[in-house]
């Protein structure tokens, strides 16, 4: 340490405090982590550390959104500390909106639900929505504004921009371009044109990797404008996707999923189920829960299509511009697979309905929306609505803009958020061409690959900090609130374009409010406002569906100009497909601890993303998983490990996008492989043309589960639906064993409360919600790839994905495994000190002060639904994580074994409740994090002794079965067993 | 010195029973003096500290204090420093554990068992089968101790009044094992203590230097050998052979619950009990050989632990060998004879799974391996009992291994996973070695190795005026 003079003695923490480093540290916030430090570790220095935590940890406290927002459910009058409030917001999420209740407790936003009111998500949610909140709290978010890499104040860009702005309006733009995320936001949109008013010169794109691009264009092929369809699966008996994950990564999937599971429920009154075809060339959790699968090469789904077209037209559909089109040539299953599904989609005609997935071209998009049209389906099973506020993702736009970049044009470009640098497509050479530009404004959420790349960076705040709103998939317009002060300060992107285009800068609040004047025009707007954030939607804003007009000589031109033979993929040109990750999606997730680690839903796979190809595939290259290939395509290489996927078609390899970014952040970079960097604009799905070879190395890649067969087991029970009217109970009479007594007297288990669950397996998709929804509401902690790999994973809730029949041509299921809360439990009666035990309610109770982790519990499960904590995970925590913990639960510490506990938290506030209120906890008020997660509705839980709940009712069907129970451990979580409606047609053949 | 020993074997009785039937042959050959014993017993512990001694200790305690690091690092990170996982959420600690206890067996069958049937060529041996136990029952102590998530609080297992007026789970076997575990190194060390104490007192007596005197003095507590001594004395050791007894039979009995009170296929099984008994006397007796080879041949002791005495502790393994060989055929036979799917495949898994490796391991050293003592010249060939009795413990461990990762694949197939240990699973194993091997040099050091007063009561001068005793030739 250095002394030099007596007057380095301090008196007090505020004149220390009053020191440069700790007005920088105070400017900067939050400590950056270890780094800070180790550079000089004095006392001084790490005095004024600790004086800023002292301070920060009071700052943290208060951290309110200033506007008035009104409470949700409840309405307190100030915040109660223990009593969390709910506000409802909206999450924009590519062209469309998810609408979202965020719980908070004292003022900083724990945990997300979907928004029961609104459209998009009827109260469920996806894995995305679940995590979002994860990344509020990201330590790795951007604090600064940067130029050129060094730090500078908003206020040193206010006066950069305002001289830039002024030579820009000077000459109309001529030289400013904007590249945004695509959006569909009415304030966004109002920006858009007075951006476009002021520079009437510029250029603007939208862009975004994964998109409903090629949707749009399919429909403006049709009927020559821009439609955007909505289905309602729950109207369809009849479905055929053609390459169309309606269920998980198409856009309004939690509403398809919830519309979708509902044409599949069976109950008394009706018997009676949708029937689904997918035509995939690798499996997607939509695929699993078809009747029929057919593994096709994405490049022949369009043949799929016409011959399904031609073979309408041929059953007498009204298709006259399939007349004089060629039948492609398809193989005598594939044709017999068209022939059957033509007959089951006459015979339901307007009940019927054919999606098709937005990886595949316009063409298809189009003849898709005629047949669909000739079925008469239209404004019942899919409705098309104009969007309104839409700035679609554009690839001609982003190619356009690339060419005047080449061309010197542009001087300015401003990027408002993605990731174009990391995502856009290879062959434009964004990277290289924004080198030309003389300043290029990022605004994000992080310092990512575009920000290493720009003159000035302006962090953008989280969606859960910002004023803004969104338009959801039907139209409905919907708001986005804050929850909580900004907390590294930024800028919404609202904020940011409105200063760019004025060079004034207003409040969030005040620029969406404007928006809404015009929207709710007429009288009362205040109160008509204040209804709006209450709900966090406006009441019948959905669009009204569009009445379509079929241009059929387009289509029949575009049907002339396919080509009619359709060359396979072989072994030495393969087929390559971009696919969306369900956890990545398109790599925005990267830094989401919870979504990497939250398993592929078909592969199982965390922390990666592999080359995936079927096992017949893999057998000709002589590649097992694991082992590195070198992909090349186009003269473009990646080398990236293999995964063998049963159900992928021969000859297509599928690389997940999403992965391999190198400024994602400390959970993200570097995690797996980045295949958009074979990613071209011409072909941003699939395309032949790709070879394979060995490299010789191999590479760890992360499962949760090493083992797909269920060995015979009857585990996930499963019949048709011919075999369930004919027997109601097969499930319960396919295990045979000797009647189940005891020994001794059982406790009955017979009054007040008694939680069980029930799981239908026909309703499950598979698609990993309910996991991380419980992560998020049960403090769960990542454990990183190297402790998955030995099987540490910490999910109480996992999804169990097992492959039954030929290795060729498998079928799929899945089942959600939590915690079965035995009657009679293995786990109590093994632990030597009483730390599980049971309680009067049935519940399996796990005392985490009490564990001393001798794990004979978990050894003892015979669902293996129990967790330990092999190590301090929940110690390094950063202080904005632990934010994002829920204080209504523990957060455990090294040594002790945790599980499910039926969200016991919030059956505790339902009593609370309950008793405060003098009554009984009724039926649904209650929902557990993972039923109220669960888009497919697949989980039910609740008192099973009332014999009207909803829980009883479904323990009560004769689908009701429980796994292993013949073990006598008498589970209260039970399944309903998965039906299966095959067309006979089909089965026989 | 030892005394001139005669090389004509003589027949005598027992010294306790004179009602029992003359069966046991002399097995020292020659015909050593007490004070020849005495000489040759005590002379190991007061001669000066060889070579060969500092050889052995040196690395063993280095593996010892390699022990205690690796505990420490364990207590500071987390048992995920282990291989362990779910569903294996028991791996080499257990094992080990299992393992070392097993070891332990021996020491009480030979001094209490063999001692109330009167098996008096037990007593060339019993001693350091004795120290053998005491050593193996810590090394085994250690792992369910240190293998816990939180090995602060391992306390909770025991009643303890507390303030959480919480009892244990006397449901739990584990509770039943610490009970059973810390009763039987109890009983263990007292059974060995009062065996200890006349020889004790020779050591005091015979001491040159001060301290000597004061220590072997305090530890004899008052030795003086007066009839009224020895007739407390024996019937003390009687009785603590009469309570060891029953508990060489249940300490494992109550191991093999930890597995056998389970729901899993392939441990919940009831004929666990008497096959770890088995086993446990099997890998003991094994152990017992290895370091009785090795003592006798660095100590010079062939006249007191004879081929004749190494003989019988084959033919020991060999039945006992054959009890675990039948227990591995049972185990499959119920398996397939339940209709039970589940514990059908857990075996068909063993013999053929991922595992099966360590499956056929264990197979070939347990049972085949000990067939080979039905040759008479194979089990007195000193070298073929050597890596006989090493092979056994190989096996043993790997018994315990299989049974361990049974764990791998259980009901459900999604959780099913390969377990491997880490550089630490193996570093504790080692170093449970050296910490053995560590306590066991300091005893062949600092006490006597053979118990001298037992030996000299079968020798043929203690019999002389016993009715039915061989004349004076």
């Amino acid at each position: 340490m250095n002394h030099s003079g007596g007057q380095k003695h301090w008196r007090s923490l505020e004149q220390l405090a009053d020191t440069a480093e700790f007005r920088q540290f105070l400017h900067r916030e939050f400590p950056q982590g270890a780094s800070e430090m180790d550079n000089s570790w004095s006392r001084r220095n790490f005095l004024a550390l600790m004086g800023a935590s002292l301070a920060l940890a009071g700052l943290t406290g208060c951290r309110r959104p200033e506007e008035k927002i009104v409470p949700y459910v409840q309405a307190p009058e100030e915040v109660i500390p223990g009593i969390a409030q709910r506000y409802a917001t909206s999450m924009p999420f590519g062209a469309g909106a998810y609408g979202l209740v965020v719980e908070s407790h004292e003022g900083r936003p724990t945990k997300i639900e979907g928004n029961p009111l609104h459209p998009s998500s009827r109260g469920a949610s996806n894995a995305f929505m679940q995590a979002a909140i994860l990344d509020l709290y990201d330590p790795d978010r951007s604090r600064h504004v940067l130029h050129k890499g060094h730090q500078k104040s908003w206020d040193d860009f206010v006066t950069f921009w305002r001289e830039q702005r002024s030579s820009h309006v000077d000459d109309r733009g001529a030289s400013l371009a904007v590249l945004c995320e695509p959006f569909s936001s009415p304030t966004m949109a109002r920006l858009k044109r007075e951006f476009l008013n002021t520079f009437p010169n510029s250029l603007w794109a939208a862009y975004a990797p994964v998109t409903d691009e090629s949707i749009f264009d399919g429909t403006k092929l049709a009927t020559g404008e821009l439609l955007s369809p909505v289905y309602h699966f729950d109207q369809a008996d009849i479905i055929v996707s053609l390459d169309a994950d309606f269920l998980l990564t198409e856009s309004d999937n939690v509403a398809n999923a919830r519309a979708f599971a509902n044409g599949r429920r069976i109950d008394l009154q009706r018997v009676d189920m949708n029937r689904l075809y997918v035509a995939e060339s690798g499996y997607t959790v939509t695929g699993a829960m078809a009747d029929h699968q057919l593994r096709v090469q994405s490049s022949r789904i369009i043949a799929v299509a016409i011959a399904l077209a031609s073979e309408l037209a041929a059953q007498g559909l009204q298709l006259d511009y399939m007349r004089g089109i060629p039948q492609p040539d398809l193989s005598a299953d594939q044709l017999s697979w068209v022939k059957a599904i033509a007959r089951d989609l006459m015979q339901a005609r307007s009940r019927a309905v054919i999606v098709a997935g937005r990886r595949q071209p316009a063409v298809l998009h189009a003849l898709v929306m005629a047949m669909n049209a000739a079925l008469g389906n239209i404004g019942r099973a899919v409705s098309y609505v104009s969007p309104k506020d839409l700035a679609p993702s554009n690839t001609a736009d982003l190619a356009r803009l690339s060419a005047a970049i080449k061309s010197g044009r542009i001087s300015t470009l401003i990027v408002l958020g993605g990731h174009p640098v990391y995502s856009s497509p290879v062959d434009l050479n964004l990277p290289e061409s924004l080198k030309q530009v003389e300043t290029v404004v990022h605004c994000g959420t992080h310092v990512d690959e575009t920000a290493q790349q720009a003159s000035w960076h302006l962090p953008e705040t989280h969606f859960l900090e910002s004023w803004g709103d969104a338009r959801a998939a039907d139209g409905t317009a919907s708001v986005v609130q804050p929850l909580i002060e900004p907390l590294y300060g930024g800028r919404t992107a609202a904020e940011m374009l409105q200063f760019i285009v004025t060079g004034n800068e207003v409040r969030g609040y005040e620029i969406v409010r404007d928006t809404w004047k015009a929207l709710l025009a007429g009288a009362d707007f205040e109160k008509r406002w204040r209804a709006v954030l209450h709900d966090g939607l406006l009441e019948n804003s959905a669009a009204p569906s569009a009445t379509i007009t079929i241009r059929h000589q387009e289509i029949h031109d575009l049907l002339s100009q396919q080509p009619s033979e359709f060359k396979d993929a072989g072994i030495s040109n393969l087929e390559v497909n971009f696919a969306v990750s369900p956890s990545m999606f398109d790599g925005r997730f990267a830094n989401n601890g919870w979504l990497q680690e939250l398993p592929d839903p078909v592969t199982k796979l965390t922390w990666d993303n592999a080359t995936l190809m079927s096992p017949k595939t893999a057998n000709e290259l002589g590649v097992g998983n694991g082992d590195v290939v070198s992909l090349t395509y186009r003269g473009r290489a990646l080398e990236i490990p293999v995964w063998i996927v049963p159900g992928q078609a021969d000859y297509s390899v599928s690389l997940e996008l999403g992965y391999g970014r190198s400024f994602a952040g400390q959970v993200g970079n570097g995690v797996g492989f980045n295949a958009y960097a074979l990613r071209t604009s011409d072909a941003p799905y699939f395309d032949s043309g790709l070879a394979i070879s060995r490299t010789g190395r191999t590479y760890e890649l992360a499962t949760t589960q090493e083992h797909g067969s269920m060995e015979g087991r009857p585990l996930i029970r499963e019949g048709t639906l011919d075999e369930y009217r004919k027997n109601p109970r097969f499930a319960q009479e396919m295990v045979e064993h000797p009647p189940l007594v005891s020994l001794w007297k059982d406790r009955a288990y017979n009054e007040g409360y008694q939680w069980g669950m029930a799981i239908d397996l026909n309703a499950c998709i598979g698609c990993g919600a309910c996991t991380i929804a419980c992560q998020s509401e049960n403090n769960i902690p990542i454990v990183g790839k190297t402790q998955v790999r030995k099987g540490r994973e910490m999910h109480w809730i996992r999804v169990d994905r097992y492959f039954e029949g030929d290795v060729d041509n498998p079928r799929m299921a899945h089942q959600p495994v939590p915690c079965q809360h035995c009657e009679n439990a293995p786990c109590e009666q093994v632990c030597p000190v009483a730390a599980t035990v049971h309680d009067k309610e049935g519940l399996n109770t796990m005392v985490y002060n009490r564990c001393i982790g001798t794990r004979y519990c978990s050894n003892n499960c015979p669902y293996k639904v129990r967790r330990f904590n092999f190590f301090n995970y929940t110690k390094d925590y950063h202080e904005t994580i632990a934010m994002a913990q829920n204080p209504d639960v523990t957060v455990r510490s090294r040594g002790v074994m945790e599980k499910c506990t039926y969200c016991v938290q919030r059956i505790n506030e339902a009593r609370r409740t309950a008793k405060r209120e003098d009554r009984q906890i009724t039926d649904g008020e209650l929902l557990t994090a993972c039923q109220q997660a669960c888009p497919a509705q697949a989980i039910t839980f609740g008192n099973i002794i009332a014999p009207d709940s909803q829980v009883a009712k479904a323990k009560a069907d004769s689908r009701n079965y429980h796994l292993l129970g013949e073990l006598n451990v008498r589970p209260r979580t039970s399944y309903l067993a998965r039906l299966r409606n095959p067309n006979s047609e089909l089965s026989e053949a | 010195m030892p005394g001139k020993w005669n090389s004509v074997e003589r027949r005598v009785t027992q010294p306790i029973n004179k009602m029992a039937p003359a069966v046991d042959e002399i097995v020292l050959p020659g015909n050593p003096t007490f004070r020849g014993i005495t000489d040759k017993i005590s002379g190991i512990v007061e001669a000066k500290t060889s070579g060969i001694w500092y050889a052995l200790f040196i690395p063993s305690a280095a593996l010892a204090l390699m022990f205690v690091v690796l505990m420490c690092h364990l207590f500071w990170t987390g048992i995920g420093v282990w291989g362990v996982q779910v569903p294996v959420g028991w791996g080499w600690a257990i094992v080990n554990f299992v393992f070392w206890v097993g070891i332990g067996h021996a020491g009480t069958l030979i001094s209490a068992i063999l001692f109330l049937l009167r098996q008096r060529w037990r007593t060339s041996i019993n001693r350091f089968a004795e120290a053998m136990t005491i050593f193996a029952v810590i090394c085994a102590f250690l792992f369910p101790t240190i293998h816990v998530g939180r090995v602060w609080v391992i306390y909770w297992t025991m009643p303890i009044p507390n303030q959480m007026d919480m009892w244990p789970n006397f449901r739990s076997p584990l509770l039943w094992d610490a009970f059973a575990v810390g009763t039987y190194f109890t009983a263990s060390l007292m059974f060995w203590y009062v065996g200890l104490i006349p020889d004790l007192a020779t050591l005091r007596d015979r001491a040159k230097s001060r301290l000597r005197r004061i220590l072997y003095g305090i530890f004899s507590l008052g030795w003086r050998g007066g009839n009224r001594q020895w007739r407390h004395y024996e019937l003390a050791y009687l009785v603590l052979a009469g309570v060891s007894t029953p508990l060489v039979l249940s300490v494992h009995s109550i191991v093999s619950t930890d597995f056998a009170t389970s729901v899993l296929p392939g441990w919940h099984t009831t004929i666990f009990p008497p096959y770890f008994v088995a086993g446990a006397i099997f890998s003991g007796f094994a152990m017992v050989m290895t370091l009785s080879l090795l003592a006798r041949k660095a100590f010079g002791l062939q006249d007191i632990i004879t081929v004749k005495h190494l003989e019988r502790m084959n033919l020991i393994m060999l039945v006992t060998g054959m009890m675990v060989g039948y227990a591995y055929a049972t185990e499959f036979f119920i398996a397939w004879y339940s209709g039970n799917d589940y514990e059908r495949f857990a075996f068909i898994n063993r013999a053929f799974g991922p595992y099966a490796w360590a499956y056929w391991i264990m197979i070939t050293c347990n049972v085949v391996v000990p067939q080979l003592f039905w040759f008479k010249k194979l089990r007195t060939s000193i070298a073929v009992m050597f890596a006989a009795s090493i092979l056994i413990n190989v096996g043993m461990w790997f018994e315990r291994f299989v049974i361990v990762v049974t764990l791998s694949r259980d009901f459900l197939p999604s959780s099913w996973q390969y377990y491997s240990p880490t550089i630490y699973d193996v570093g504790m194993l080692v170093g449970s070695f050296g910490l053995f091997l560590t306590l066991f040099l300091l005893f062949l050091r600092y006490l006597p190795m053979v118990a001298m007063s037992e030996v000299k009561g079968i020798l043929p001068q203690a019999q002389t005026h016993t009715p039915g005793a061989p004349s004076h030739a």
